[in-house]
């Protein structure tokens, strides 16, 4: 018998492994995983309520909560495009001219991603499966356990994604559209959340767990049984949840087959055929014409074209010296980075997550007011706000200075006359942008729910004090730094290693008691909002001159060691060059920052 | 007029690209030819402002191009080998964004020399189309008119037709001609040696980072007058012609062979007749001569 990693199917699926391993997306959500899963193990409701991390009953309970909270997102990244990315790179000619079966092409399609998505996700419990031997304060833990991982893995977690994913899957061939999947991925949650209390809400038990996808509702009431009893509760799978298991499987064993029945592999036809209407008589209603009939040809056009007398480009006035037109060229430069910026499909699963994640405490949960409830709500998200700023700059910093490189346009901008400061800065604030916009949302996202669960009055100000003084300095100086990086390591993804384990690294020092405000430029649990105004005001503010000083030395050496050749010597044609510019910038803040570094160190 | 003096460029890996380079190019159309891994592209990215040379000096106007970047970044006109444009804006969109780049504040000013570079190129129904859409020969179309933005005076197209259908490359050598009439210095750079008899006034031909022969199309073709010939003759006559004669081509069919060979002032013997020759018996001449030099 022919084994199947060697037939089409299994090509194809290896294929498709291959191909994702070289994305971005699986390791940041490995990563993601396997931080949840460490937060949960460590931080999570288990060590309130003393319940062991690796009982039965916490591990299916928690396993559904863990499937709603942001993976439906990833399963539509991963199954939005396998098939529409051949159509897109035009393999697909060289796929289909090859003895391969529609069915063996759409499930090695669909089960590859789906085996890479499920080896992502399966990092959060991968992740509680090694901390079982991990000792920790507070953290009960029982014997080694290996089968209810798996098994409650298996159950409420891969059947729930196989639906979703054949489901987005469908969707994503049928339309060749990714966008419309990811609307769906994003649009997952309020529907989802709409479902639930519209429709299930009203329902008895056993219908609200038969009709509920990710079996949400599955839980009872942990916390009115002692934990000694919960610990050794054996979890067994109720009939309902069995056949709510099999409707899943069922579902997505249909979208297979609709999307086997109606994918085709032909070429589709333009979208629109160009009509001309006939005004003369009130009858006509239009008419359709064949372009190829009243068109000329390509050769006649071609020729008609070069037959008449040759015309002079128009002549231009040109403007390439004084800050009025540097600044007009950093204009330009910078509405391109914007448009390039948020063309990025990433930016559509990324900035929802962030912002559900940061706002998830003030609305789900009591926030005890701290001098006020805007105060409270403004220094919450701005705590969890902070890591998704830093990961989106040091992750879209990377793409920014790499993308000229890789998309091969950097011959042709570099040879235009903008100075190399055009080129970083508008980078620079492209990335500045997206994270202030990020900003701005997560806080009009805590002011309506501030308005929304009554905690009025609504202070302005504190969540423009916390955001201003607290984050954007912070996340100019991650700017900064990543540009910095980036710039002299010449390798995005060497820079995003580096920047990965330095924060971890740092991190793991602050929580260790390491905690000083001399490494620490982005304040990690250093401050309260009464610091902002009280008496420790001034020590916070010269920590942010501090910081700022840092991010204008880190420009300017991006500017010195920057690949694009500049003008030789300090200057020519009686004006100072850029790099003599960059250099002067550079000692000013490193001196800058030196003075307030000796200050902030006696703290 | 461009002067190139000494240019030297060794890379990293010890490759000695460019070998003493000094030329003199007046304005029009001016060809450099070479085989692949000649040094062309090594002396246009210097050219070009994109490269630090080892040593040697480049003058065009006034301008020190090897000291003063940005003041040859203002007269420079440069379409690539391999370039590539962002996938996701329009042609439009790119236009305009090289023409701010360049200088080209004033809207109205802007809009009036895209809407004609477009017209140029004739990409004027396709400036809405997303360049990652464009196929190879409307991206190099594409490529040209971001280099003619601003009237350049020196304009660089480093092998610009390399990879496009017949009739593409016919376009684009309209296109290069129209432009060389401007009064701007336009370096061709090619290996295909029908790109330079069609369009270039000068030429020079580079070969191991050397210049080998700097001179005009006409002149390097007069040379070979009477000097090349042409026969048909059976496949095993050809090794004996071979060793006698300095052969530039042979081309088989039916068991008989096409041979053209170059002998200078004297028919090589009764079945060679006289042929006109072209600037590609020029090139191989030239490149065999050395080649038996060295």
């Amino acid at each position: 018998m022919k084994s199947p990693a060697r037939t089409p199917f299994g090509a194809i699926f290896q294929n498709e492994v291959r191909i994702n391993s070289k994305r971005i997306a699986p390791y940041f959500m490995t990563l993601l995983c396997a931080g949840n899963g460490l937060l949960w193990w460590g931080w999570g409701p288990a060590t309130g309520h003393g319940w062991a991390v690796n009982a039965d009953f916490f591990i299916a309970g928690a396993l559904p909560v863990y499937s709603f909270m942001t993976l439906p997102l990833f399963t539509a990244l991963f199954m939005a495009d396998p098939v529409l990315k051949d159509f897109r790179a035009g393999i697909d000619p060289l796929i289909f001219s090859k003895p391969i079966r529609r069915g063996e092409y759409l499930l090695g399609k669909f089960f590859g991603n789906f085996f890479l998505l499920t080896c992502c996700q399966s990092a959060f419990v991968l992740t509680w499966f090694v901390l079982q031997a991990v000792p920790k304060q507070g953290v009960i833990t029982q014997d080694w356990k290996v089968v209810p991982y798996i098994k409650h893995f298996l159950v409420f977690v891969v059947i729930s994604h196989l639906t979703l994913a054949a489901f987005y899957f469908a969707v994503g061939v049928l339309t060749r559209n990714a966008k419309i999947v990811y609307g769906l991925g994003v649009g997952f949650y309020p529907l989802y959340i709409a479902y639930q209390t519209v429709l299930l809400n009203s329902l008895p038990w056993r219908w609200k767990l038969a009709l509920d996808p990710l079996v949400m509702n599955r839980g009872g009431k942990f916390h009115a049984i002692s934990a000694e009893v919960m610990n050794h509760l054996v979890v067994v799978y109720e009939t309902d949840l069995i056949v709510n298991r099999a409707v899943m499987i069922l579902i997505a064993a249909i979208c297979l087959t609709i999307v086997y029945l109606r994918f085709t592999i032909a070429e589709r036809p333009p979208k629109v055929e160009e009509l001309s209407v006939l005004n003369l008589t009130a009858g006509a209603g239009g008419f359709y014409y064949d372009p190829p009939i009243t068109e000329p040809l390509l050769v006649e056009r071609f020729e008609a074209h070069h037959s008449r007398e040759k015309e002079l480009l128009p002549s231009v006035t040109r403007a390439t010296a004084g800050i009025r037109a540097q600044l007009y060229k950093l204009f330009a430069a910078l509405e391109v980075e914007f448009q390039l910026l948020f063309s990025e499909r990433s930016l559509v699963v990324i900035m929802p997550l962030a912002i559900f994640l940061s706002i998830l405490e003030v609305a789900f949960y009591n926030i005890p007011p701290d001098v006020s409830h805007s105060a409270a709500y403004a220094t919450n998200t701005a705590k969890l706000l902070l890591l998704f700023l830093i990961g989106i700059t040091v992750f879209y910093t990377g793409e920014a200075m790499h993308r000229d490189r890789e998309v091969r346009v950097e011959a042709v901008l570099w040879a235009a006359p903008a100075p190399n400061i055009v080129l970083l800065l508008s980078k620079f604030l492209a990335v500045l942008s997206l994270t202030v916009s990020l900003i701005v949302l997560v806080g009009l996202a805590a002011i309506i729910i501030q308005l929304l669960r009554g905690h009025t009055p609504v202070d302005i100000s504190a969540y423009l004090i916390v955001y201003s003084v607290i984050l954007l300095p912070s996340i100019v100086f991650v700017t900064g730094l990543s540009l910095v990086l980036n710039v002299l390591l010449r390798d995005k993804y060497f820079a995003y290693a580096l920047s990965i384990g330095t924060g971890v690294g740092l991190v793991y020092l602050y929580n260790q008691g390491h905690n000083h405000w001399l490494y620490n430029p982005v304040l990690f649990n250093l401050w309260t909002f009464a610091d902002l105004s009280g008496e420790g005001s001034g020590r916070i503010l010269i920590h942010r001159c501090y910081c700022l000083a840092l991010a204008g030395m880190f420009l300017g050496l991006a500017h010195l060691g920057f690949r694009r050749p500049s003008s030789r010597g300090i200057r020519v044609d009686g004006k100072l060059t850029g790099r003599a510019v960059a250099l002067l910038v550079t000692i000013v803040s490193a001196l800058m920052s030196l003075l307030a570094g000796i200050r902030v160190s006696r703290w | 007029m461009l002067n190139i003096k000494e240019l030297t460029k060794t890379y990293a890996s010890g490759i000695q690209a460019l070998k003493g380079i000094s030329l003199e190019v007046r304005s029009g159309m001016f060809g450099l030819l070479g085989p692949n891994g000649a040094g062309k592209t090594t002396l246009m990215k210097v050219l070009a402002t994109l490269l630090e040379p080892d040593s040697g000096a480049a003058e065009m106007n006034g301008i020190n191009l090897i000291v003063d970047k940005h003041g040859t970044r203002k007269m420079l006109g440069y379409l690539p080998q391999e370039f590539g444009l962002y996938p996701t804006l329009t042609a439009e969109q790119t236009l305009h964004y090289f023409a701010k780049l360049k200088g080209v504040h004033d809207k109205n000013e802007r809009a009036a020399l895209v809407d004609a570079l477009f017209d140029r190129v004739n990409l004027t129904d396709a400036r809405r189309q997303r360049v990652g859409g464009f196929s190879g020969g409307m991206r190099q179309r594409l490529g040209i008119a971001q280099a003619l933005i601003g009237q350049p005076q020196l304009i660089i197209v480093d092998e610009p037709t390399a990879g496009l259908d017949p009739e593409e490359r016919i376009r684009f050598h309209n296109l290069l001609a129209e432009t060389a009439g401007e009064d701007a210095v336009v370096i061709l750079s090619t290996h295909i040696v029908a790109d330079i008899s069609s369009l270039c006034s000068q030429m020079a031909v580079i070969r191991q980072g050397a210049i080998l022969a700097s001179t005009t199309p006409l002149q390097a073709i007069d040379q070979l007058r009477d000097s090349v010939w042409e026969a048909t003759v059976p496949r095993e006559e050809i090794a004996a012609l071979k060793s006698r004669h300095q052969v530039i081509s042979s081309q088989m069919f039916g068991g008989l062979a096409r041979l053209r060979v170059i002998s200078k002032g004297k028919r090589p013997s009764a079945e060679f007749s006289p042929v006109d020759p072209v600037l590609e018996d020029y090139y191989f001449d030239l490149v065999n001569q050395r080649e038996r030099a060295s």
